[in-house]
């Protein structure tokens, strides 16, 4: 500390901090896509009840749910060079931004193969009798009928999870990646104002969130569009 | 490089002495946070004028901004707005004098008031009306149909989400080393760096991060059986 708290750079560093809000954005996006083909693939065995696969899968996504993100982050950054060296694969150079967007993916994979097996298997089994009844294929009823309406039960908690990564984002900064947080640090480093860095990151964090919190709600609404107006107590 | 396997088992057993830290961060929080937020449930519930605005923006702006941002905030804020408090009363504390663990446990019970406000709101919405209804129907007043009524089934109904928050909260945690505290994560890098054995310190945290989980669990599956041995659902 030893500086006296200054309102005015609370402005002044906004726009410094938001050239980094790009990578920011770049990790949420990359890892939340990655994390959607993991958690498609991870959640099929887990419904179709395929043996050993659905053993192991059921053993990742606890142990992603069970250890923090922060370990994970870890593990990726110090294993995986680890585990490619057996096979004489170099990694411990590259970008630690990859490390990150590896992290965040398999995290993202294990809670969105939650989701979609959860959103999956609340569609009544009736709507997949009365497809076969109309001569529909196992296919056809799932990407026709299954599929679409469990997109729908699952939006709400996948807007969530994002969200809650885009927060995560900003741990990224311990292994050194140069985002929004880590470009705060900087700052602080050199300025000594670690309140006012802190106080307009939050600010940025926040609008990013509620513009996010936006786009999801329209889109919700969208998705929504057929379902009955529910009426909420109290 | 090869994985240290014994070296795992040391740090596990190292890291055991940093637990009851971790878990200290994450109940104490949480049961703080319990208070807030069941008061701002009630205040956003029956909208109390000016008070459900500064709810809202409570709730709004720390579910909006990263866990980290909070404790940043405060450990860096509170000395300041202490040291000007301490100037202005000619006060013989200093503020540095506060351990750090207290703005660490300040910031996550109001990050978990926010995240627990939310569920015990999703909580009261999910009692039907008649309820409610059928309880001022035999005269009671409003605070003993929150209290024997409302609350009890909203709170059962709640204990999944419950538990989601207390294991998110045991991992959140984790970012206290930020602020150099010595809990599960904290150690795991003392060890790490003192042994350079980084990979096998976090495996050990990993796991016993993760053995932490299995119990909360546990333990919440069987308080759930308890607190839903009454209501018969229709699943």
């Amino acid at each position: 500390m030893g500086k006296v708290f200054d309102p005015v750079l609370i402005i002044e560093f906004i726009p410094t901090l938001i050239k980094y809000l790009g990578i920011t954005l770049e990790i949420l996006v990359y890892s939340t896509m990655l994390g959607t083909l993991i958690g498609i693939v991870a959640a099929i065995p887990k419904l179709f009840h395929i043996p050993v696969l659905k053993q192991m899968i059921t053993l990742y996504i606890s142990f992603i749910r069970g250890t923090p993100i922060l370990i994970q982050l870890f593990l990726v950054y110090y294993g995986l060079p680890a585990i490619l060296m057996l096979w004489n694969i170099d990694i411990t150079r590259m970008d630690a931004l990859y490390f990150v967007i590896i992290t965040y993916s398999l995290s993202n994979g294990a809670i969105f193969a939650e989701i979609f097996r959860g959103a999956i298997s609340a569609i009544d089994y009736g709507q997949t009798e009365a497809a076969y009844s109309i001569g529909m294929t196992r296919f056809q009823s799932f990407s026709r009928i299954i599929f679409p309406q469990s997109i729908r039960i699952a939006f709400p908690n996948i807007s969530n999870s994002i969200i809650g990564s885009l927060k995560d984002t900003s741990l990224a900064f311990t292994i050194g990646v140069m985002d929004m947080m880590g470009r705060g640090e900087t700052l602080i480093a050199s300025t000594a104002h670690a309140l006012e860095v802190y106080i307009s990151l939050a600010i940025v964090y926040y609008i990013v969130v509620v513009i996010l919190e936006k786009v999801f709600k329209i889109s919700e609404r969208y998705l929504n569009r057929y379902q009955p107006n529910e009426t909420a107590t109290i | 490089m090869t994985i240290d396997f014994p070296f795992i088992w040391i740090a596990f057993k190292e890291l055991l002495k940093a637990a009851p830290l971790t878990l200290t961060l994450t109940f104490v929080p949480v049961i703080i946070g319990f208070f807030i937020g069941l008061s701002v449930a009630m205040i956003r519930a029956y909208n109390l004028k000016f008070l459900s605005r500064i709810a809202n923006g409570y709730v709004s702006f720390f579910r909006g901004t990263p866990a980290i941002m909070h404790i940043m905030l405060i450990y860096f804020g509170i000395p300041l707005l202490l040291d000007i408090l301490i100037d202005y009363f000619h006060l013989r504390i200093q503020s540095n004098s506060i351990p750090i663990v207290l703005f660490v446990i300040i910031a996550l019970s109001l990050t978990a008031g926010s995240y627990l406000s939310e569920i015990i709101r999703s909580g009261i919405s999910s009692v039907s009306k008649g309820q409610t209804e059928a309880a001022y129907a035999i005269g009671m007043n409003t605070f003993q149909v929150v209290k024997r009524i409302i609350l009890p089934q909203a709170l059962a109904q709640s204990i999944p989400n419950f538990t989601n928050l207390i294991i998110g909260f045991l991992h959140t945690t984790s970012i206290a080393f930020l602020v150099s505290q010595k809990e599960i994560t904290g150690a795991a890098n003392i060890i790490a760096s003192k042994n350079l054995k980084f990979l096998e310190a976090f495996i050990a945290a990993g796991l016993l991060y993760w053995i932490i989980t299995a119990i909360i669990e546990a333990v919440s599956y069987v308080v759930e059986k308890k607190a839903k041995a009454y209501t018969n659902s229709a699943i």
